[in-house]
């Protein structure tokens, strides 16, 4: 601090201005850029290809809400959404109870393994999805994958990959994005428990709350923060479902298996049908705003590193 | 004597069982190490472990393929966005927290909606977007996008760690006649370290894993990253899983043995993020 408050006399007689002044607004300029010409002008740019077609003669024409309703009216997408639901009604409450689990015994009962427990559990979060998604695709297989083989042991043996069969595919990869991201829900938890002010643990403890009586009655509603986070990350990132789902069915068999992600990458990029894409995409974005938004008016759910942080307190 | 006891009978059974439920938990990583240390004949055996082990698969199928380029293109994208997310959000959230520039929240609410767009839903644009700047094919394409995509986060947490540190230090500083760039580049910065470590590494954690969008932009082999190369070996070694799995395996460790080299601080980032509030 002397060295900046000594540089800093010699140069200032008008001290007090010297924070304000026009030139302060490049700070906001760099990420206001990225975002203008990454973000908003994509978003714009959609919204306003959404509403026009390329026919058979190959000219560009206004059709209106033409292309929504034929995305509302192809059973396809009625799948996604169905598997979309499934997704996140599964993954996101799963991950919370198997992490959160995990984090309260972590936090609770261990120290010297404590580091090693919330590193290795977070391990499959850091290893790439890709990686992840063929090593999943080997366990399925039948006669020689290892995920069959533990099978057999619970009674359950199948004639083909779990991710091969329309009813079961979509199941078998959520049960990949679960092992995937469970990690981060027990870290986020982490956070949450190892900042539990002492003072209410001691005192619930003082009127004799112990082990789980403590945990639903105590811990669980001082957790709620976090566990709004996680939700508003569940919602986006069921959404954002991608990679798991493209490497390891690429929406199949049949379409069983289809997201809103593989769903955007085949109309676009396969099919090359542009207006049709930017249609879904539009679907999705208001689809995540109005989740997004229901969730902070009615949860007053916020995102956080811990998702403690309450506004301006 | 008790209440002694019980704790310790306790906590012996709480470490066996979150062992166990570890064992579990780690099958899907060990059986990728373990196919990678196979002989062609026990490639597909059913079985975690197989005996004896071998690195012949590790030695071919690094002889063989490009496998540091692709880490290089990985490595060079990956610190370009995390260098431009930690400046641009340092930036934009010393502007709201510390300078409260008119008009400043405005803009952080707008940037922020960006946390509730789904990568889905802007892939298509985008891969029209940087093929108009000729961007295919090019570090920068990914790059930008993915610091667009990564700055409103990181701004939420800087923002709230600056709001979170003595007041009294901004004050002082300008008192002393530090302009707006001398106080933070010399207050603010020092003051959030935790918070810009925690920024770079979640960052840097993402956009090493990023899949979808690397997809579509990167199509030839030089500019690849290794999260989507995975793909093109699964068809080349599909008749040796060895190979294969050796490849995946090499391809998964760089990111995780960085992860356990800075989790201590990453932890300590996140535990700090919460305290305040």
């Amino acid at each position: 601090m002397s060295a900046i408050s000594g540089r800093a006399f010699e140069q200032a007689p008008k001290h007090y201005r010297r924070f304000a002044g026009p030139w302060t607004y490049l700070f906001l300029l760099p990420a206001v850029a990225l975002f203008v010409v990454f973000i908003a002008y994509p978003i714009v740019w959609v919204l306003g290809e959404s509403f026009f077609s390329v026919g058979n003669d190959r000219v560009n024409r206004f059709v209106g809400l033409d292309t929504y309703l034929s995305v509302l009216a192809d059973p396809v997408f009625w799948i996604v959404v169905r598997n979309m639901v499934l997704w996140g009604l599964i993954t996101i409450p799963v991950q919370m109870i198997i992490g959160g689990t995990i984090a309260y015994f972590i936090e609770r009962h261990t120290d010297t393994w404590r580091g090693f427990f919330r590193t290795m559990f977070f391990l499959p979060v850091v290893t790439s999805v890709s990686v992840i998604s063929l090593v999943w695709v080997q366990s399925y297989a039948p006669y020689y994958g290892i995920a069959q083989e533990y099978l057999k042991y619970l009674g359950i043996e199948m004639a083909s990959s779990p991710i091969g069969d329309p009813s079961t595919a979509i199941f078998a990869l959520i049960v990949v994005n679960i092992w995937q991201w469970t990690g981060f829900s027990m870290l986020m938890y982490v956070a949450g428990i190892a900042n539990l002010p002492t003072e209410v643990l001691d005192a619930a403890r003082v009127d004799g709350a112990r082990g789980l009586r403590l945990a639903f009655s105590v811990i669980i509603p001082m957790l709620s923060p976090v566990t709004k986070s996680l939700l508003l990350l569940g919602v986006i990132g069921t959404l954002q479902t991608f990679p798991i789902v493209q490497l390891m069915t690429t929406g199949g068999p049949n379409h069983a298996s289809e997201v809103f992600g593989t769903y955007v990458f085949r109309t676009s990029f396969v099919l090359g049908d542009t207006g049709r894409g930017a249609t879904i995409s539009v679907i999705v974005l208001l689809l995540a705003l109005i989740l997004s938004i229901v969730q902070i008016v009615y949860l007053g759910a916020k995102l956080s590193p811990s998702g403690r942080k309450e506004e301006g307190a | 004597m008790r209440r002694r006891h019980h704790p310790t009978l306790n906590r012996v059974v709480v470490h066996v069982v979150l062992l166990l439920v570890l064992a579990v938990w780690m099958i899907p990583e060990v059986y990728m190490l373990s196919i990678g240390l196979r002989t062609p004949a026990q490639a597909f055996d059913a079985a975690l472990f197989v005996w004896p082990l071998t690195f012949d698969n590790f030695l071919t199928v690094i002889g063989d393929n490009p496998l540091a380029g692709f880490f290089l293109n990985s490595l060079i994208i990956t610190l370009a966005t995390v260098a431009l997310v930690v400046a641009f959000s340092s930036l934009f959230a010393f502007a709201c927290a510390v300078l409260n520039l008119r008009g400043s929240l405005t803009l952080y609410a707008t940037l922020l909606t960006t946390l509730m767009v789904p990568l889905a839903s802007l892939v298509l644009p985008l891969a029209i977007l940087l093929k108009t700047f000729g961007w295919v094919n090019t570090y920068a394409g990914l790059i930008f996008p993915y610091a667009a995509l990564g700055v409103p986060f990181a701004v939420v947490v800087l923002k709230a760690f600056m709001e979170d540190s003595p007041k009294e230090l901004f004050e002082a500083a300008r008192v002393d006649g530090c302009n707006a760039w001398q106080t933070y580049w010399h207050v603010a910065l020092p003051l959030v370290r935790p918070a810009l470590v925690f920024v770079g590494i979640w960052q840097f954690i993402t956009t090493w894993n990023e899949f979808f969008l690397a997809l579509i932009i990167l199509t030839r082999d030089e500019v690849k990253t290794l999260t989507i190369v995975p793909m093109q070996y699964s068809g080349l070694y599909m008749a040796n899983p060895g190979a294969l799995f050796a490849i995946l395996t090499l391809i998964a460790l760089p990111l995780i043995l960085l992860y356990v080299v800075v989790q201590r601080a990453f932890v300590r980032g996140l535990l700090a993020g919460a305290v305040k509030g």
